[in-house]
């Protein structure tokens, strides 16, 4: 009796979960209710990609595994994404296994769990969702956090092919400023960078020679495909936003913002959400602006930092 | 009702019926400035912070947690009551910290360091930074943190003391370049948990806490006096606020972040400094440390900011009702002393990346061997300055 009772519980709550799974918006993203219904699951692994230290520590998704962007996603020796080894023994640590579903989120509106999308698919790891509106709305909702990390039994996946097509180097976006290529570029950065008024956003430490933009990109800044609370726009909205400057996915694209997180949010917009050919220039402004030999668009006339 | 005994000192106390009054006043007055001031502009914890500050500088003016005072109690007398707190504290602390990383990081992998806790750089810097600040308290008769409770018993010298803390900040600045190049760059940041584990780490500084305990029971000679008065009035035993303390820093360290009093005094001089083009253009590295990490200043209200107000705050209320509000006029002689001694506290302070508080009781607890480095040598220098002011 009490096993048909289990049974039966675990069935309704499976078909809830499918329910809810189909209510998210799509494949590529998991609305805070889906996640919140499926947090148990077995074949779920939540990561949180967030920037801001302890931020994580003091307070997480239930069962979330913390990824340091700093440590975990880049390779500290080589300036380059994590190395395939790394990258496969990071999602074994997390207990990922082959055939998991993989949920990314983070702070600052998943600007730094979008960028971990984006290794993800390079390495070419199924089934990886974000979480619509990230952190934020999942504070703002009121949704439970604990400060209790998980330590995961190991996984088994395997990390066995690299996906180089979603990764931008300094020649491509160079063929595309002497248009060389037939490429659209997309610079996500604010306005004021775009124009080279600044040289970049106020308290960074990473920062370029020369202000301004690669000759040809159009500006979009990142905040353009997010709606007020902080999920993606709808698929049309978004489609327009990108044919008003001129994108509409004819063309390979290429995002950039200055060092390729921010515009990981944008490269997941174009290329999960449209379905669009777009691969992120993890190098951005920090390599293009300090490049020497590349011709840089400068709108405000700066051509030194000082005097 | 006031009652001031002479011209030269005065304090405020009031009869049992009014005793409660006036300290639920200051209180009230906190809510409101929480509610109505802070509340609306708080995306973070600057309430939190407040309500943790004045919470922390109500028990350190009821057990007199005074790192000076307690200090000279032992040095003057064999009283060791107050310094058997500070290790009650440190104790507490220290289990309560270990609690909260074996949540945040099960493992103390050897990559990461536990967020924002207070392990700092060991390198000669720290020791001179450290004795500096020990020679400091000699001169003000005070550390920082007891400089802002005791503001709130009414010490007339805190103000210039802390002023003279803020010249010694910006002094720290200016030096940094050079001793950073010379030697902080290259020095290690020691969190035992990477050698020991936490078990390793929470035993061995546990047992060493005993032993120091032991040592200080030991040369204890002369037993409190029983004081008749009602319990509230007197005040608490230092160990009986140490446990508290060390409760509260572990709570805070888990909500908030490590306690410490010289960020936002830190933050106050670098933004003069810096505006003033006192300052070199950029401070190298200071900004990747851990420990009371100070900013150039954007916004009117920070979380240390308030936490120390809030100590002011707290203390004030906890004093009135206590009646240990006392005014001394003092001495020309007082001041600069203090000034002095709040200057080379700045100094020690902004180079050892915090003070009693943030390096000494937050870095301990956090099993940063800073923060036993800044300990011995604050510890020194704090001895040998009161040696040659009293026993010449």
């Amino acid at each position: 009796m009490k096993i048909q009772h289990y049974i039966g519980a675990s069935f309704i709550s499976t078909c809830l979960a499918v329910s809810a799974a189909s209510a998210a918006d799509s494949e590529f993203l998991v609305s805070t209710e889906w996640l919140e219904n499926n947090l148990e699951s077995e074949d779920l692994v939540v990561f949180e990609v967030s920037v801001n230290p302890g931020v994580y520590e003091r307070g997480h998704i239930p069962g979330a595994v913390n990824v340091s962007w700093h440590t975990d996603l880049v390779d500290t020796v080589n300036r380059d994404i994590v190395s395939q080894e790394n990258f496969q023994s990071l999602l074994r640590d997390a207990g990922v296994s082959e055939g998991d579903t993989i949920v990314l989120y983070g702070d600052t509106n998943n600007w730094f769990s979008a960028w971990g999308a984006w290794v993800f698919d390079i390495y070419d790891v199924a089934n990886v969702k974000l979480l619509d509106g990230g952190r934020n709305k999942w504070e703002a909702e009121g949704r439970t956090l604990t400060p209790i990390a998980p330590t995961p039994d190991a996984g088994d996946i395997t990390i066995a092919s690299v996906n180089s097509e979603l990764r931008a180097f300094l020649p491509d976006v160079l063929a595309a400023a002497k248009n060389e290529a037939d490429v659209d570029v997309v610079d996500i950065r604010s306005a004021d960078e775009y124009t080279g008024k600044i040289f970049a956003p106020p308290g960074v430490q990473e920062l370029a020679v020369r202000a301004g933009h690669v000759p040809g990109a159009v500006n979009v800044p990142w905040g353009e495909a997010v709606a007020e609370d902080g999920t993606f726009k709808s698929v049309e909205e978004l489609r327009q936003v990108y044919a008003n400057v001129g994108i509409n996915g004819d063309k390979p694209i290429i995002t950039y913002c200055r060092i390729g997180e921010r515009s990981s949010h944008t490269w997941f917009a174009l290329s999960k959400l449209l379905g669009y050919d777009v691969s992120n220039y993890d190098g951005s402004w920090t390599e293009y602006g300090n490049a020497v030999g590349v011709p840089v668009a400068n709108l405000s006339g700066t051509v030194w930092g000082g005097q | 009702m006031s009652n001031f005994q002479s011209d030269r000192v005065g304090r405020i106390s009031f009869p049992p019926a009014r005793q409660w009054l006036f300290p639920l006043l200051v209180v009230a007055g906190v809510v409101l400035f929480a509610k109505w001031v802070i509340a609306p502009s708080d995306s973070g914890h600057l309430e939190m912070s407040l309500w943790l500050g004045v919470s922390f500088g109500a028990l350190l003016q009821r057990s007199r947690f005074c790192f000076y005072c307690v200090s000279r109690d032992f040095f003057e007398r064999r009283d060791a009551a107050g310094l058997l707190g500070i290790v009650a504290a440190l104790a507490v602390g220290l289990v309560g910290y270990h609690f909260i990383f074996g949540a945040f990081m099960p493992v103390p992998r050897a990559d990461r360091l536990p967020p924002g806790a207070h392990i700092g750089p060991i390198s000669w810097v720290l020791v001179v930074g450290a004795f500096t600040f020990g020679i400091g308290m000699s001169l003000a008769r005070s550390c920082v943190s007891a400089l802002f409770y005791r503001l709130g018993e009414g010490m007339a010298t805190a103000p210039i003391g802390l002023l003279g803390v803020i010249v010694g900040f910006a002094l720290g600045f200016a030096s940094w370049n050079t001793l950073y190049l010379q030697a902080i760059q290259s020095a290690p940041v020691i969190w035992l948990p990477h050698y020991l584990g936490y078990e390793g780490a929470l035993w061995l500084q546990l047992v060493v806490l005993a032993s120091v305990a032991l040592v200080l029971a030991w040369r204890h000679q002369i037993m409190p006096a029983s004081n008749t008065t009602m319990w509230w009035r007197k005040r608490w035993p230092t160990w009986a606020g140490g446990l508290l303390i060390g409760a509260l820093a572990a709570l805070a360290y888990l909500r908030v972040g490590p306690f410490g009093v010289t960020a936002e005094i830190g933050s106050l001089a670098r933004t003069g400094a810096d505006t003033f083009g006192w300052l070199p253009t950029r401070l190298e590295g200071l900004d990747t440390f851990r420990g009371c990490a100070t900013v150039i200043k954007e916004t009117l209200w920070s979380n240390n900011g308030l936490f120390v107000i809030g100590v002011t705050l707290g203390a004030f209320a906890s004093a009135l009702s206590a009646g240990d509000v006392v005014f001394k006029k003092p001495s020309f002689k007082e001041l600069t002393r203090t000034f002095a001694g709040g200057v080379l506290m700045g100094w020690g302070a902004m180079v050892a990346l915090g003070c009693t508080v943030g390096t000494l009781l937050s870095g301990i607890m956090a099993s940063a061997l800073s923060g036993w480095v800044f300990a011995v040598f604050c510890m020194a220098g704090l001895y040998l300055g009161w040696r040659i002011q009293y026993r010449g």
